[in-house]
Formats: structure tokens, sequence, C-alpha cells
């Protein structure tokens, strides 16, 4: 019904509004915001505060604080950089004993507080120390060794990404299948309001964290629309992260999930597969250090387990759509990022001839199995003459001819003309100025989102009844990633939120789509 | 008592309808193109029975390719809903128009809801065809909307309705969504059917069959047919099954009878059946995929080792260059909700008798409040 998506629209358009009024542009813009610390010594406060959920919830939480900032959900993000000799001083301001575990990290060693089950914890008012070497790289996860089934909960938990020494800002680890372009965090949590009014309350005895039973989701400790804000936002002080990956045609996005809470959830991402290259940070590799991510998974859908961190390569491209995803006409210049792969003929192909195969200098890049749709053309391109012909490989460098002239039916635009292709032609594969191949309903029978631009062609922005569309200023393409378990779409019975994202594919020309990551980076001394 | 409130809301909303309806008409769209493949879904409501009995209202979709007339697809669509969806089969290669119609909610005539379909799992998706609704169109009740898909990637998808997601997938609308290789057809090691383009038959089996994974939980569906508040946050779901059915209906290896209730027309819903049936010697395909809103599920086959060739509509293999065989076996198979697999059981050396298939989440080997059934099926092997 319409009226949810108004309760998404009113409430992004509250806070835009009132983000406008105290001067802030609206610009969700991301990679991974934290905290580096120049001397590797941070100090993290475990300390009480509220957060808050996009359907009026006001969650009685614990958190770790950088210093003596407010304390915030999830606690900072931790920047490291391989080989770094950290030291985290936890300094506890609640009434109950709390400490740091850090999975993953060899030898950590405690000093000061007092003993506890897993690791040494401060008791009320006291310190402890914990110190390790970060000695491999990849994405780990933090959290509170003190009755851990009610403290992580309570939102006593945080990331930690640990850059590795090769190619410390475009590798997630210290092999080239781990380039990306831009990284996001997918911190993956829930709660049971429940236990939260129980201990705000102080009926700590009463809290019974066996019937435990989550009704808010949270991505970097926001829901659903509150993840698509500014980060950090005033509106939500202790909710200091967002998560709105924004990418361009062609880039590799590296996603680095961790189930931070204690359920699973399977993470689906819109728009395209995602290679898995690492878990618990060490890359899927058959021969550790050497081979690279040789035993990654592609997948739709990861299963964020809890206390489990994977990384994994998000690219899109646009590939074998089937239509211009520009909306160019057949004859507009081919650009760069809309051809998939080009070579040149090595056999003639006479005027509307089938004949059995075509040979080309090199195939690579072209569909293995498929069967796809090429132009050919001589001289420069659009020229004179150009043809839209269906191929599929037959081995090697040879392709055969399943289409010539057939394909043209659906074509309305530009001028398509068979023609005699000697040797020495050129060939490319690609969707040029193939129109969308089916007509759009009425507008009037429509829904429209407001995510939606109006267009199916990426840049361009279609008429839009009054009131419909609106949030989506560059015409990008946005694909929701969340929660395959749909019940997690929620914030508290309210539909929809909890554990989702908008996830937007810009146009490659950034006179077109500008923008730019701009992680909010803390430095302490 | 509700039913009056309903006809009445239906009498108000009829009179909306109609001015909408007056500018909206079905539209079928199946240009004749190479390769082409078309189907036609309408969506709607409609009613299943679980294996205890009981009946519940769904969302749901009904193939309607074969009807002649586009109008009379508003009037065959109505309380078709199916569960599982329609299953849709298409070929590598092919260029799929796949046109949904939205025929209105025969029991909710109080909604307007739009649908889409959601090609979940479909590479370098646009946003025109991904069905997700802040991001993209939806159709409204009426009208029809000719979703295009060139189809370049073999293996095991899924679709569903994307639209309130949480409630539409809870009522039931989710299918099955299969490609077939380029490579089937071609002779490799003594198979002609395969899963992906594996070059040398390794995902190469004789007989397939689905096995979707998915759960209901009656009093959303109660709720949402007597227009009470739905219930979200307590959503738990106590109808498992596989294709639509709680064992021993999912080893009825025909359609199952019409839910006995009158509104439907006595319409059959439950097509998909779950008993799995090869002859020693064959290697059987499971294409399993979890529609579970709410759960993670185990399988596991009891008896037959269980070969995992596929996961999410790829070939287990590494990336370039070295493609690693990453296809493992196991007698345990977890799928979160919009995850799948592809398994090959090998019946070489298995005595012929009856296996068991089942969830290893054992509280969901029931139907509701019957402590027996659920999550479970029967392989048969001759
Ligand atoms: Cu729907
Ligand atoms: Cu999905």
């Amino acid at each position: 019904m319409k009226n949810k998506n108004l309760f998404l629209k009113t409430r992004l358009l509250l806070m835009i509004l009132s983000l406008m009024v105290l001067g802030v542009s609206f610009s969700a813009e991301g990679a991974i915001d934290g905290v580096i610390s120049s001397s590797n010594h941070f100090t993290l406060t475990a300390k009480s505060g509220y957060i808050d959920t996009p359907e009026g919830g006001h969650l009685f939480t614990w958190g770790y604080a950088l210093n003596n900032a407010n304390m915030q959900y999830p606690g900072p993000t931790l920047l490291l950089k391989q080989n770094d000799v950290v030291t985290v001083t936890l300094k506890n301001e609640l009434t109950v004993p709390v400490s740091i575990v850090f999975p993953g990290q060899p030898d950590v060693a405690a000093t000061g507080g007092v003993p506890g089950l897993l690791t040494m914890e401060a008791p009320p008012g006291g310190t402890v120390d914990y110190m390790f070497t970060a000695s491999q790289p990849g994405t780990y996860t933090y959290y509170s060794g003190t009755m851990p089934e009610l403290q992580v909960e309570m939102g006593l938990v945080g990331a930690i990404i640990v850059r590795p020494s090769t190619n410390p800002s475009t590798q997630a680890y210290n092999h080239a299948s781990s380039a990306y372009d831009r990284e996001f965090l997918y911190l993956l949590t829930e709660m049971d309001p429940e236990i939260h009014r129980k201990v705000s309350e102080g009926r700590m005895n009463e809290v019974d964290t066996t019937t435990f039973f989550p009704v808010n989701w949270f991505i970097n400790g926001r829901s659903l629309p509150d993840t698509l804000l500014e980060a950090p936002s005033l509106l939500l002080p202790s909710q200091p992260y967002n998560i709105v990956p924004r990418m361009r045609v062609g880039e590799r996005v590296l996603v680095r999930m961790i189930g931070g809470g204690r359920d699973f959830h399977p993470l689906h991402l819109h728009g395209n597969h995602h290679k898995v290259i690492a878990r618990d940070a060490r890359l899927l590799e058959s021969t550790p250090g050497t081979s690279g991510a040789d035993l990654a998974e592609m997948l739709f859908s990861t299963t964020v387990a809890s206390g489990q961190t994977t990384d994994a390569i998000f690219t899109w491209t646009g590939e074998n759509l089937g239509w211009d995803l520009y909306g160019h006409s057949f004859a507009d210049p081919l650009v760069s990022n809309e051809t998939f792969a080009e070579t040149t003929l090595l056999s003639s192909l006479s005027s509307n001839a089938f004949s059995t195969s075509l040979t080309v200098a090199d195939a690579s890049g072209f569909p293995a199995t498929s069967s796809f749709r090429a132009i050919v053309w001589s001289g420069t391109f659009p020229g004179t003459t150009r043809e839209i012909v269906r191929l599929k490989r037959s081995f090697g460098n040879t392709f055969t001819i399943t289409g010539r002239g057939l394909e043209m039916i659906p074509l309305t635009q530009g001028n398509v003309e068979a023609s005699n292709w000697p040797s020495g032609s050129r060939i490319a594969y690609t969707d040029h100025g193939r129109p969308v191949p089916v007509k759009l309903p009425d507008q009037l029978d429509l829904t429209n989102g407001m995510f939606w631009s109006g267009s199916p062609f990426l840049g361009t922005a279609g008429p839009l009844p009054p009131g419909e569309g609106g949030f989506n200023p560059n015409s990008g393409f946005f694909f929701m990633w969340h929660s395959h378990s749909e019940k997690e779409l929620t914030n508290n019975n309210v539909f929809p939120g909890g554990l989702a994202s908008m996830m937007i594919v810009e146009h490659p020309d950034p006179l077109i789509a500008p923008f730019a990551d701009n992680p909010n980076i803390t430095v302490v001394p | 008592m509700k039913m009056r409130y309903r006809y009445l809301i239906l009498a108000i909303s009829l009179l909306l309808f109609m001015t909408n309806a007056a500018i909206a008409a079905v539209n079928v769209q199946c240009p004749g193109v190479p390769d082409r493949k078309c189907v036609h879904l309408s969506s709607g409501d409609g009613f299943v029975q679980m294996a205890d009995g009981t009946v519940l209202f769904i969302f749901g979709f009904s193939d309607v390719t074969n009807v002649i007339n586009p109008q009379a697809v508003l009037s065959v669509g109505e309380l078709a809903a199916t569960f599982s969806a329609p299953t849709i089969e298409v070929s590598e290669g092919d260029q799929f128009y796949l046109t949904l119609t939205n025929v209105g909610m025969k029991m909710r005539p109080d909604l307007f809801d739009p649908h889409t379909v959601h090609f979940h799992g479909f590479p370098n998706a646009s946003t025109i065809f991904d069905g997700e609704p802040m991001a993209s169109i939806a159709i409204n009740q009426g009208a029809s909307l000719t979703y295009y898909y060139n189809i370049v990637e073999p293996g095991t998808y899924l679709y569903h309705c994307h639209v309130e997601a949480t409630e539409h997938m809870q009522m039931g609308m989710l299918g099955n969504l299969y490609v077939h290789p380029s490579q089937n057809g071609k002779s490799i090691n003594g198979f002609t059917k395969f899963v992906y383009n594996d070059g040398d038959g390794s995902t190469g089996y004789d007989v397939e069959f689905p096995l979707q994974v998915g759960s209901f939980d009656p009093r959303f569906h109660i709720a949402n047919l007597e227009i009470e508040p739905l219930p979200f946050a307590g959503m738990k779901d106590t109808y498992p099954m596989f294709n639509g059915r709680g064992y021993p209906d999912t080893v009825n290896p025909g359609v199952l009878p019409s839910p006995l209730i009158a509104e439907n027309n006595f319409k059959p819903s439950q097509p998909i059946s779950s008993l799995i049936t090869a002859t020693k010697g064959q290697r059987i395909l499971l294409r399993i995929s979890s529609v579970s809103t709410v759960d993670f599920h185990t399988v596991t086959v009891l008896g037959i080792p269980m070969k995992v060739v596929g996961k999410d509509a790829r070939m287990l293999r590494g990336p370039a260059p070295d493609y690693r065989d990453l296809s493992y076996y196991t007698n345990s198979l977890q799928l979160g909700g919009g995850e799948t697999a592809d398994v090959i059981l090998d019946t070489t050396g298995i005595s012929p008798g009856t296996y068991f298939v089942y969830t290893t989440n054992l509280e969901h080997l029931s139907n509701n409040e019957e402590d027996f059934g659920g999550m479970m099926t029967e392989i048969i092997i001759n």
C-alpha cells in the first residue's frame, strides 16, 4: 500500500528538511567510517545511552564510546594497519563488569582489571588494557566477553578493519585478487526491546536471554530508513554510522560483512552476484599467501553467521541486459563502458549471408556459452554502415551466426544496414543502440518507487506523477541490499524497515553523477 | 462477523476501483524475435490447504500463458493463486518476456496493492525489471507489465513479488525459476542434461526435482483474511513445507485436490509434488531453494550422499584461470531465505527402496499443532 511508502518518504523528508535547516547537505556518502590512532592506542569507554529506531523506539543501550564521547552503537570501527601493535584501553562507566574480546587476533595480552571467564574484565569504574599485534589483514569484530549473551545484545559490539601492508588503500588482503575501488561495512545485529526495557528499569534479575525474541534489526547500528541518512547525523547522536554503498558502473565494491548479533541473516544483494573472497579474515585460497582467492564463490545471498566475517567483491557492468543501458541511439558513438569486448574479424562476411562461422582475432571477453549480440562495422564507428548480428561461440575464436537481419525487428532507433564485411572489420559485444524490448505501461497503471528515476536508462530522468520518485538526484540504479529473512524488514512490527539498505549504481561519467567517498574518520593521538 | 464488513468494503472499493480500471487493460507483449520465450502470470489471491486440513488464505501467482483472450485473464486469474507459484523454466540464450497481470485480491477488495516480479539473482539486473518497489515500478490492479530478461546465466533461481516484501512473501508470492544451460543436448559422459556448462559432465543428471523450502505462519494468513493488523513482529512459521505442502501431502504424486472452500470455486492450488522417483543408477538433481521469510533450514537426505555442485545459480567452481572444483559431498545443506543450491544424488550402489528427505530443524517436522509431518518427503529408488 502506498501509505507505507509514504511513511518512509515522510521520515526521510523530515530528516532532509531538518538537515537543510541546519545547513547540512543531503549526501549520504560512504566508505567506511571509523577511528585511526596515530600511536595505535585507543581508549574505549563502556557507558549507557539510548539509540533511536525509525518506528519511534528509544532503546536503552550499552556501548563502547570513543574516549569520553557519547555511547555509540556499534562501537567505533577501529581502522588498523597490518603489524600495528595496538593497545585498547577499556574504561568502565557501567554498573556491571565489562570486557572486550578480539576474535581472530592471536596472543591478546590483557592487563589490569579482574579475571573474568574469557578475559580480564574492567569492574565498574575500573580499567583494562588489551594489547595485540594486528598480524593479519582483514575484517574482524570485537565485543564484550563478559556475559556476552546479554552485553552484546545491549550494544557492546564493534568492527575492526586491518589493512594489508601491500596496497593498504586499494586491497583488502596482500593479494591483487582482493583489489577494490570502494568499500562498505555491513555489521548486522538485532535487538529484543524487552531486554533493554528490563535493564533500563534495573530489573536485571528478570532478564532472561533464553527467551530472546528480536523485533529490531540493524546494519551498522541503524534500521531502514535511518540506514540511508547522513553519517554522522545530529538526529541520531548515538548511531554515527550509516550504510549507503555507491559505485560507478564497472567498479569493484568490497563488502565487509559481520555477523554481530546472535542470529544468522541471509544478506541478499540485488543487482548482481558477489564474489566471496574471504571468511574470518582469511582469503579463500588454496595456497595461503600465494594463490589469491582461487577458492572464491559467486553468490547472490551470503549467510552472515553470528561471529563470522565475510568479504565479498561486488561489481556491476550492465553487461547482457539485452538493451542499451544508456538509451543511446544506434547512430551515437560507442562509449567505452558499453562494449564488453571488441576485436577484429579475421574472416569476411558477405552481404546477408548466413555463413556458418566467423573467426575473430581475440574472443576473450565474449560470452563462452550463451548467444549474444554484437555490432560489426568498418572504419570509425558509427561510419556509414554497421550491422547487428547475433552470435554464439562455437569454439576458441570462432563464432556461429545465429541471427542476421532478424535481430533488427525490435530496432526502431537509428539506421541499420546489413553490408559486406571484409576481414579486418571491427566487431564488439554490446547492447549499443538497442531499445528496451518492451513497451512500458501507461504511467497511471504504475506505482513508482521513491528511488525510481522514471527512466529505464542510467543517468536519465523520466517524467513521473507529482509526489512519486524524487529521491534519486543522478538517476542512478538503486538496488536493495537486505536480509532475505523478510521478517527482518520491519521495525518493531512496522513495515518497511529493518535490515535493509539501498546500493546505488551511478552513471560512469562523474559529470553526470558527481559523488565522492568521504569517510568520516576520527584521528586520535 | 468479519464477512459483512468485507462486503461493505467490497462495495465501496469497487466504486473506487472502477475509476482506475478505465485506463487499465491486460496487455501481453510477446514479440516475434529469435529465441523468444513468453510467460504470462496473473497475481492475486487464493487458498491452500495444509497437511492437517487447515485452509489458509494466500497471495500468489497463477500461470495464464495459455489463456487465449487476454481480457479473460482478469477473471481466470481470480482466486487462482498457487503455492508454490508456477515454476518458470527458460534456457540460456532465451529472450524472456514475462508478463504480469495484476487481477486484484478477490477476498481483500479493500487492498489496492500493486505487485511485481523480482527475478531473484538475475545477473547485472536493471532496476526497471528488478521489481523492488522503492527503486522501480510496480503494476497496479487491472493492468499488465511485461518484464524482459536476456537469459545468459544457467542455474537455479527463484522469483517473487517484492511489494510489501514481508507481507506478500509470507503470503506466498514465491516461485521457482530455472535456467537450463546451452550445454543441454550434447552428450557428455552419458548425460544429455546438465545443471551448468561444466564441459566435463560433472553436473550431468538423469532426472530433476524441485525442492522449495518454505513455511507459513497461519496467524499471519488468518489476520490478513480477516482484515486485522498483521503480526509482523510475532511472525513465527509453524507450517514448514516442501513445494508448498507438508508431509504426507508432499508425497502425493499429483496435483493436490482443491482446498475444501467454496470461495475459490474448488480450484486446485498446490500443483507441485515432492515425491522423488528414480531408477537405481540414475543421477537425481535436486534444485533446492529457500523462500522462508523467517528461518534458516538444514535439509538432509538419509542414506544417499548429497553432492553440492551449484550454489546461488553458479557452478561450484573457483574463478579463472584455475576454475578449481569447489563441489563437495555432504549430508546437511543449510539455506537461508533467498539462497539456492544444486544437489546431485548418485544412486549407483544405492539399494532400491524408500529414502527420506527432511529438515533437521526437527521442530519443523510438524504441521502446526500436529506433531508429525512438515518439511519432509520421500525418494523412491526402483
Ligand atoms: Cu505482491
Ligand atoms: Cu528475493
